[in-house]
């Protein structure tokens, strides 16, 4: 008799990574609670910032400060969050479009089932210590009342 | 088929270490250092062809994906190509032949390593279950094979370091190289520490960061640039399987097979004589003795006493120098390295290879070769179209 063996094996290796000046300079300004952009040759900022036009291919190296506050634009509500979300309690994943940004960007919101709404403004909530890491918006939270534009 | 040509060749600086640039950056200064040496803009591109090192090296799984903005690939087709360390040439060859089929007027060709974020060295022999760990780095693999070529031949052990020593003197000449050791001697590589008999450190590559580019254009297009087109006047691919009873490691067939088509392509019966240079890979001092036979440069068991006489030294006056641009001992991205080894032979035929041009070359062989010495690419350049 002969078996058709097949066995379960794990691999992993250790690896380094660079940002590079774009990228970099975005992770390192989270550190001082401001979010950058760049803006792309058609004039349209970009948040997070890319290296290089998504349609020219040009290097980018005009940086944007824009808000912390913004926009939601689309969002999906997570009802049961699992042990790798980063909330334990029903959240949004959402994405937030940043005043002085012309595009999205993905991130969580933590507001209330019955808060969540298109075109809703909302707020980032920075970590306590900051370390460079996107991680350092721990969220988007709905606007305090009057603050909106 | 149609004839294509290098317009364009692009390279970045090759450093142990770019932290300066993510990868995405570091392909683009090599696409952009073409694509300005070939005095186009992106628009000027109907496609691109990149080529890297397998997937595990750097933990990025498929990267030609992140890779497309950075490229300027919007909107064009975008192939990768993958055949290990001989990627850098086989990606030239696609690319080629992506014009000379008609497909294409104008291309543009790609290839990076960043190895200071990778693990090359253990990522080659990944663990499988049913089976001991190999566990083996380059070196070690082919070692073995080394030692049977000397077995065979009878070459005097200092080849190698003979190897390691001219082609250091030729890279010193190249300030684009990695390593820059213009002081180097047979004593210092001797003393230096045996990693993998015969193989010491010194007679070794380095482990680089870096990338390499070419544009490659159709005959119409072939003469709109700032440079004289360099011809591609054949090219093939060939592989063999890693293991099989009676296979010839240390002169594979396959690697027979692949030159023989490239010199039939390009009339070349006498390799010697009819080139005037060639860029061979060459990861370890010993494989130049070696691919010297392969290549059809020495009968076989006689190709050490080209490298012992001097024939492949530029700084001996040798009749056909080999790696005048330093080689994989100087610079070696690996995904990149058979693609400055192609381009350094288009260099060489344009005459703009700076201090380590080779006088009045033009015509020259680019070589490379990956895998467990079983993927081979290669191609004749030369001044002329036909």
């Amino acid at each position: 008799m002969s078996e058709r063996l097949s066995q379960q094996f794990e691999l992993g290796y250790t690896y380094t990574r660079s940002t590079g000046p774009i990228v970099g300079r975005f992770l390192t300004e989270l550190r001082q609670r401001r979010i950058v952009g760049t803006r792309g040759d058609d004039g349209r900022v970009y948040v997070p910032p890319m290296e290089f036009d998504p349609v020219t291919a040009s290097a980018l190296d005009e940086f944007v400060e824009v808000a912390d506050c913004g926009e939601v634009v689309s969002w999906c509500w997570v009802s049961e969050p699992r042990d790798s979300h980063p909330f334990d309690t029903p959240f949004a994943w959402a994405l937030v479009k940043l005043d002085g940004a012309d595009v999205p960007m993905v991130h969580a919101v933590c507001a209330g089932r019955d808060e969540m709404r298109t075109g809703m403004r909302v707020q980032a909530c920075w970590a306590e210590e900051t370390r460079g890491y996107i991680t350092d918006i721990v969220c988007f939270e709905p606007e305090a009342q009057g603050k909106g534009p | 088929m149609q004839y294509a040509a290098v317009t364009g060749i692009g390279q970045t600086q090759y450093k142990a270490r770019r932290g300066d640039v993510s990868i995405a950056g570091l392909v683009h200064e090599a696409a952009r250092n073409a694509l300005d040496d070939a005095g186009l803009d992106w628009n000027d591109i109907e496609a691109v062809i990149i080529g890297k090192a397998p997937d595990m090296f750097e933990g990025v799984i498929m990267p030609e994906i992140y890779l497309a903005d950075a490229l300027g690939c919007d909107g064009k087709p975008m192939l990768r190509v993958h055949t290990a360390g001989s990627v850098g040439g086989s990606t030239a060859l696609v690319a080629a032949s992506h014009v000379q089929s008609g497909a294409f007027r104008r291309v543009l060709t790609v290839t990076f390593e960043k190895q200071s974020e990778s693990n090359a060295m253990w990522a080659l022999s990944n663990p499988q279950p049913f089976s001991p760990h190999l566990n083996a780095g380059a070196g070690g693999y082919f070692a073995p094979i080394m030692r049977e070529y000397i077995r065979r031949s009878g070459a005097p052990r200092d080849t190698g370091i003979k190897v390691a020593v001219k082609d250091r003197l030729h890279g010193a000449r190249n300030p684009l190289n990695h390593l820059q050791m213009p002081d180097i001697s047979m004593q210092e590589v001797e003393d230096s520490p045996m990693l993998w008999d015969p193989i010491r450190f010194l007679e070794s590559c380095p482990s680089s960061d870096g990338a390499c580019a070419m544009v490659i254009a159709d005959e119409g297009l072939a003469n709109d640039g700032p440079r004289p087109p360099v011809w591609i006047r054949g090219g093939a691919m060939r592989s063999e399987p890693t293991m099989y009873a009676g296979r010839d490691e240390v002169n594979p067939q396959a690697g027979r097979d692949c030159v023989a088509d490239v010199y039939a392509q390009a009339g070349i019966d006498n390799p010697r004589k009819q080139l005037d240079c060639a860029e061979v890979y060459v990861p370890f001092s010993w494989y130049e003795p070696m691919w010297l036979e392969n290549l059809g440069f020495a009968e076989e068991g006689e190709g050490w006493r080209l490298t012992m006489e001097g024939a492949t030294s530029l700084d001996e006056g040798g009749d056909i120098p080999w790696n005048c641009s330093g080689g994989v001992l100087c610079s070696n991205p690996i995904g990149a390295s058979g693609m400055i080894r192609f381009a350094e032979a288009a260099r060489q035929v344009r005459g703009d290879a700076g201090e380590h041009q080779v006088d009045g070359a033009r015509t020259a062989l680019g070589h490379a070769y990956g895998g467990g010495a079983q993927f081979y690419a290669m191609w004749v350049v030369s001044t002329d179209k036909s």
